[in-house]
């Protein structure tokens, strides 16, 4: 009932591997934008903005991926009846959710570690929290928050076949598929690895150019450090 | 200009301020000199509401900074201030360190903040630093850079917090220099320094803090030639 694997097999592949692609593009996207703006939540001078970016974080922090996968897919259809996400959506809003409490986790380390100066002498220039924000302290944070945040995102290529549980056929799940009509598990996941790996690699290499390209103006170890020490 | 009353700060459990009475007058310049943790340069932070008033009143040209309807940043743009550490930001070109105050808050065309912030580079003598960024001039290059910025928004007083304590020694004439040319054009300035000599030379008055406490003022000569007090005294014979 097994026939070899073939050249053939790497379309399913090929379209698994696209989907993946796409899934972690749009969560990942859409996790940046959610997790920068509960970052700065997270350090902003409203107590109650700190308390539900807080609060969101450690929750969403102390749950499996798996978990938040099953309750967003399972969860949303009973919830809110009549509202039923398909495959890709709800692994786009687990997703989203895991993403953006750790990017927030990150662009708050980052606003934390910009120079405590640097905050001062724009308050003492007399620009108000959020210009402050936006035209000395985020810019600054940026450059601090692109390596972790590179790293976070690598991992979210990785985490993303947990959706394979839901039957959204993405990488892992194209590669059981194959499995099960091949019955070539070693050459199958081969190729799904080294799939992965491809997408995952790309990712580290575009962060190294951006590194590249702006390192130049700011090195954090060259920063203005107090003359005749 | 600057009216501080009965001013007192707290740190948790630590007073720092216990009690300070200032009057400064406009084009003064007001040197504050004293060993170290005095108060000297949180009494100079609290003038901008860098730090938080714990009781007690400051008056800068009418705004009151103990008044929580006053808007600081008002206040902060009248009292332009010059770091120990310069904090020049550096990710901006030196002309666009010195233009995004007026930029952004003053609200003025981007050529009018560009044809100031080249007049007050050229007055530092870093018109040719311009499109450099700050991670590549010297300390004192810095400085400068930061008294350009403090001053692009035209403010009325200028704070110093030991403008030239991070400087190698020989570089910190050329601080000086322009901080003198400053008080030249009548600029009302407080100036918190370990600088004694110009301290002497360039002061209206000076104020010897100790213990969060303003011990003793009066002209350079007074204060340098005749202390009266004797911890005035003890401060001055270790650093003269």
């Amino acid at each position: 009932m097994f026939r070899p694997f073939e050249w053939q097999d790497l379309v399913p592949l090929a379209e698994g591997a696209w989907l993946t692609i796409q899934l972690c593009a749009v969560s990942g996207v859409l996790g940046v934008i959610f997790g920068l703006i509960l970052g700065i939540a997270r350090t902003s001078p409203s107590r109650i903005a700190r308390w539900i970016s807080t609060i969101y974080i450690s929750c969403v922090r102390g749950i499996p991926v798996l978990v938040i996968i099953f309750f967003v897919f399972f969860g949303i259809p009973l919830l809110f009846p009549g509202l039923e996400p398909d495959k890709f959506s709800s692994a786009v809003i687990a997703l989203t959710c895991f993403a953006a409490a750790y990017v927030a986790e990150i662009v708050r380390g980052s606003i934390e570690a910009v120079e405590k100066g640097q905050s001062e002498a724009a308050d003492a220039l007399g620009l108000d929290y959020w210009r402050k924000l936006r035209y000395v302290i985020l810019p600054q944070a940026v450059k601090i928050m692109v390596p972790p945040g590179i790293g976070f995102l690598i991992g979210l290529v990785k985490d993303s076949s947990l959706v394979t549980v839901t039957g959204l056929l993405e990488l892992t799940h194209a590669g059981n598929v194959v499995t099960n009509l091949t019955g070539d598990p070693i050459k199958t996941f081969l190729v799904v690895a080294a799939m992965y790996f491809a997408i995952c690699y790309s990712i580290s290499l575009l962060g190294r150019l951006y590194e590249k390209r702006t390192g130049i103006h700011v090195d954090p170890l060259k920063l203005p450090e107090p003359a005749g020490l | 200009m600057i009216v501080v009353e009965n001013l007192n700060k707290k740190f948790g459990q630590n007073h720092v301020l216990k009690g300070v009475d200032c009057h400064i007058r406009e084009r003064e310049v007001v040197c504050v000199i004293g060993p170290s943790g005095s108060g000297k340069s949180t009494f100079l932070r609290c003038m901008n509401g860098l730090e938080s008033i714990t009781s007690g009143s400051i008056v800068i040209n009418k705004h009151r900074l103990d008044d929580a309807k006053t808007n600081i940043n008002l206040v902060r743009q009248e009292a332009g201030m010059v770091f120990q550490h310069f904090n020049l930001f550096p990710h901006l070109k030196v002309i666009d360190n010195v233009m995004l105050a007026p930029l952004k808050v003053g609200k003025v065309s981007k050529e009018e903040a560009r044809a100031k912030a080249e007049m007050l580079l050229a007055k530092v003598g870093l018109a040719a630093k311009m499109d450099t960024f700050p991670g590549s001039l010297s300390g004192g290059q810095m400085q400068r850079v930061a008294i350009a910025r403090a001053l692009a928004m035209d403010p009325k007083i200028m704070l110093f917090d030991e403008p030239t304590s991070a400087l190698d020694p020989e570089i910190v004439g050329e601080v000086l220099t322009v901080m003198k040319d400053l008080a030249n054009e009548g600029m009302t300035m407080v100036v918190v320094t370990h600088e004694m000599g110009f301290a002497r030379e360039v002061a209206d008055r000076v104020i010897f803090m100790d213990q969060g406490l303003i011990v003793e003022e009066g002209t350079p000569e007074q204060i340098f030639s005749t202390p009266q007090h004797a911890r005035t005294q003890g401060f001055l014979s270790k650093v003269l």
